[in-house]
């Protein structure tokens, strides 16, 4: 068995071209692609960070923004624990269909995921959506909002690592959903399957 | 001595002093005699030395002068060598001046020779020969033609560039041509001309126009349905042959550029993408026009919300051709491979700019769009399957729900493999597992409430009933199916990775799909929720029955007449409940009846405890639980070390003397010596102070 404590399934949503792929390359790798394709499908890295002296895994899941991996993309947001929704500060149309992501999230995610709302690319000059705006937004939908960049680095790590002890302290309270809401907990226990989608081990 | 000396040593005033130094002095004559004649001996050998001496002097002279000789010979010597090997060099310059010479001079000839053929050859339409001479011009080095520019020759290059360019639209011409009349023969023949007057590249692209505008043709024919008919696989099939001829012109691209005469090594490996990149859009084309038609008949008609199996055929259909357009994408990145050759870096970078040419072309869009197509159409198979199976089983009171669902996720998740798309069946699995767990959860709804009967175990004296209570059996039924759902789960994973495994072309892909498959084990634990929960359902309906024989156990006045039937009447009824329990619930029969009999032996216990036993109680007592704690040996291994404790216990009440009550429990009894005191407190007739006082 691995050495760690938690595994925590975080999953990317949001249009194309936002920054998704760029955020996840510049935590777990710590640079910044250049000239990074549209991603196909979804990608998979993992990060194991430390929250109070424990190993969590983050398990993180990159989808692509393109309508057509649509079908492919919802089927991640069951097992979800946490949906990070990207938009691009500098590109309104990527703010204008946040309400239809939270549809989406709606539709197909778990009602306890932790949902946080980020506003990327704050390292450009051609702002289009203010930060309050973005603020506003994600405090309606009972969101956490984080502006980041993943060019020059800015709240990138913050972003995961707060996600991380979130999730954790839910799992410590036994919040953390273990399958259908409806179910009420089960014994912690995990599968013998590989990973199981369970958090505790 | 001397003289002075000699006189103040002697008086020489005196005789005497003068006699002695006489005597002194004639001493002293008598040993400069003796050493005088001593070197007078010497000096002859001296002599001779000095003469030996000078002679060899003479000898050394003359050595030195041969050596002089020597060393001057040897240095003009050294001298003839640098002078020879400087000629030699010079020599080989001159030789090898002489052979560019030579080159040149055949240079010079081939030149006008060249000149000359190929207007001539051009003229002859002998284009093989006009080709060969300008492969020839091109093969000369530059320093010829300047030569022969320098000696006031007329340029020959213009005449060559020239005729060079005469000769290739005479080739371009006739390759038009040959294209129109579908001369094979000939366009084989021209192409191959291309490489050798350095247009590599026009000859690449004016063949694969041509095999382009075949391939349309051929293409449009695979393409048309003509027929369609709902039970074949009329499109998959119209692409299949589609693919078909786009991979037979690809490849016969690949063969002539290889069987052309050898283009510059460094250019292979451009050329051959270079034809892919012209021929695809057609291929593509022709795929997104069989695709979409496809799409547009295998679409879901929600209108007709009636049988799931109505989209069954589609769903195959679609997924046959999403791995036709993957074979034929594994087929064009091989081409690259099977190239022999290139070398390594020429291989990789071919491989490379082939893989950018899937990426961006339209088929790879096509073949996303098919798969998103049929993820959305199985995700509607898989929900309306596995609710229809729910409902079934809910209105027939219990039926396979499990082998349903298991059934079904079974066959999606291998259609979803058979789509070739690593993408595709982690979306399936995902889907899958989502699918399971609401079936797992269902049936722990289901769980949550058993009948009122759903075993026979009757309280002690009851008749057995004469009729089961009828919602027992499908109750049971349902436990056994959610013991092996769980397992279905697990194994369903372990399958799903072992099939899948060859979709996988990086280690990440790999990773993606066992995390995937891995979303199984939430379905598991699903079932197995689903399975602990009515096991305990079934425990606590057990309940008041094993009170009742609990209370019936430790019964303080036995009923003296039946002793014998009464002992066994537990255990039978025990059996009676094991039996149907292994048959109902074969995976679980063991750890519900622990359960159960673990439950009993508590109650029992306690209620012992607080009751009074008169000899004849305790013996009654002794003999039920011995009874008991044999069929738990046999019948219920987790009970029995508590079915022994109470049987120890029972020894003890049913001892005839106190003092007899040490050699009762048997050895290693599973009773502590404070517990056992407490047991014999129980009997009446035995008093306090003497069981403290008991040694045990
Ligand atoms: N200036 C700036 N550009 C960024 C930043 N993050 C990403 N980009 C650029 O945005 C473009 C798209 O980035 P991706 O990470 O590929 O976007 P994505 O959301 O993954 O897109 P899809 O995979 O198609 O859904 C790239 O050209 C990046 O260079 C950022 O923080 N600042
Ligand atoms: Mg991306």
């Amino acid at each position: 068995m691995e050495d760690y404590k938690f595994l925590f399934k975080v999953v990317l949503v949001g249009n194309a071209g936002v920054g998704k792929t760029c955020l996840v390359r510049r935590f777990t790798q710590g640079l910044f692609p250049p000239g990074q394709g549209a991603t196909i499908g979804v990608d998979f890295m993992i990060k194991t960070v430390e929250v109070d002296g424990e190993k969590v895994k983050l398990q993180i899941w990159d989808t692509a923004g393109q309508e057509r991996f649509r079908s492919i993309t919802q089927s991640y947001y069951r097992s979800a624990h946490a949906l990070i929704l990207v938009y691009d500060i500098s590109c309104q149309p990527t703010f204008d269909c946040l309400p239809d992501w939270l549809r989406e999230i709606e539709e197909y995610a778990n009602n306890k995921v932790l949902r946080i709302l980020v506003g990327n690319k704050t390292d450009r000059e051609d702002r289009e959506i203010p930060r309050h705006i973005g603020e506003d937004f994600a405090q309606r939908h009972g969101m956490y909002f984080l502006e980041t960049s993943a060019k020059e680095a800015e709240n990138v790590e913050r972003l995961f690592m707060e996600i991380a002890v979130e999730l954790m302290e839910q799992a410590k309270c036994k919040e953390l959903p273990k399958y259908d809401g409806s179910l009420g907990p089960i014994n912690g226990k995990t599968s013998s399957v590989g990973d199981g989608s369970c958090c505790l081990r | 001595m001397s003289l002075t000396l000699l006189l103040e040593k002697y008086d020489v005033s005196t005789e005497d002093g003068l006699q002695k130094a006489l005597s002194e002095i004639e001493k002293e004559e008598c040993e400069v005699n003796e050493s005088l004649s001593n070197a007078l001996s010497r000096a002859c050998t001296l002599e001779g030395r000095l003469r030996t001496a000078s002679q060899a002097y003479c000898k050394l002279g003359e050595v030195r002068n041969d050596a002089q000789v020597a060393a001057d010979m040897v240095e003009k010597t050294a001298l003839l060598a640098r002078d020879v090997s400087a000629k030699v060099r010079q020599l080989d310059l001159a030789r090898s001046r002489v052979a560019e010479c030579q080159r040149r001079v055949h240079d010079l000839i081939d030149l006008r020779v060249c000149s000359a053929g190929v207007d001539a050859a051009i003229r002859a339409h002998d284009y093989e020969t006009a080709a060969g001479h300008v492969a020839r011009f091109l093969s000369m080095e530059p320093g010829s033609v300047a030569a022969a520019r320098a000696r006031g020759a007329p340029d020959p290059r213009r005449d060559m560039d020239a005729a060079a360019n005469t000769l290739r639209d005479h080739l371009v011409r006739k390759f038009e041509e040959a294209s129109k009349k579908e001369d094979e023969a000939a366009i084989e023949r021209l192409f191959k001309l291309f490489p050798q007057i350095g247009r590599a590249e026009e000859g690449v692209d004016l063949l694969s126009k041509y095999l382009a505008s075949q391939l349309e043709v051929s293409i449009r024919r695979a393409a048309t349905v003509s027929e369609l008919r709902g039970d074949a696989a009329v499109f998959a099939d119209s692409l299949t042959r589609v693919l078909e001829c786009g991979a037979a012109a690809v490849e016969r691209a690949r063969r002539l550029l290889a069987s052309a005469a050898a283009p510059p090594a460094q250019s292979a490996h451009v050329l051959l993408p270079r034809a892919v990149a012209v021929i695809q859009p057609t291929i593509c084309a022709g795929v997104r026009r069989v695709c979409q038609e496809m799409m547009a008949a295998r679409k879901l008609v929600l209108t007709d919300k009636a049988d799931p199996l109505s989209v069954e055929h589609a769903l195959g259909e679609l997924a046959l051709a999403h791995s036709r357009l993957q074979l034929y994408f594994g087929f064009l990145r091989r081409r690259a491979e099977v190239e022999s050759n290139m070398d390594e870096a020429a291989k990789s970078a071919c491989s490379e700019a082939i893989e950018n040419l899937i990426l961006g072309c339209d088929a790879t869009r096509t073949a996303q769009d098919v798969l998103s197509h049929y993820l959305t159409l199985e995700r509607y198979y898989l929900e309306e399957s596995v609710n229809k199976a729910l409902k079934l089983s809910a209105a027939a009171g219990s039926c396979s729900l499990v082998d349903d669902v298991f059934f079904i996720a079974r066959k999606v998740i291998r259609r979803s493999i058979s789509t070739g798309s690593v993408d595709g069946a982690c979306a399936v699995l995902n889907e899958a597992g989502a699918a399971l767990e609401r079936c797992g959860a269902a049936l722990r709804r289901r769980l949550a409430a058993p009948p009122p009967e759903p075993l026979p175990f009757p309280p002690p004296g009851a008749r057995p009933p004469a009729a089961r209570e009828p919602g027992a059996a499908p109750y049971l039924q349902l436990v056994g199916e959610a013991a092996a759902g769980a397992e279905w789960a697990e194994r369903l994973a372990g399958e799903a990775c072992r099939d899948a495994e060859a979709l996988c072309r990086s280690e990440r892909a790999r990773a993606k799909l066992r995390s995937c498959a891995a979303g199984l084990g939430a379905a598991a634990a699903a079932f197995r929720a689903a399975h602990e929960l009515a096991l305990g359902a079934l425990r606590a309906a057990l309940a008041p029955s094993a009170h009742q024989w609990a209370d019936a156990l430790v019964d303080p006045d036995p009923d003296s007449e039946e002793l014998d039937e009464e002992a066994n009447a537990l255990p039978a009824a025990l059996e009676a409940l094991a039996e149907e329990a292994r048959a109902a619930v074969p995976h679980s029969a063991d750890a519900l009846l622990g359960g159960v009999l673990a439950e009993l032996l508590a109650r029992a216990e306690r209620t012992m405890l607080r009751s009074a036993y008169s000899r004849a109680g305790g013996l009654a007592l002794e003999r039920r639980a011995r009874r008991l704690a044999a069929w738990a040996g046999g019948g219920a291994p987790a009970a029995r070390e508590r079915a022994g404790a109470l049987c120890a216990a029972a020894a003890l009440l049913a001892v005839e003397r106190l003092a007899h009550a040490p050699d009762a429990l048997p050895p290693r009894a599973p009773l502590s010596p404070a517990a056992a005191r407490d047991v014999l407190a129980r009997r009446t007739d035995f008093k306090l102070e003497d069981i403290k006082r008991l040694k045990l």
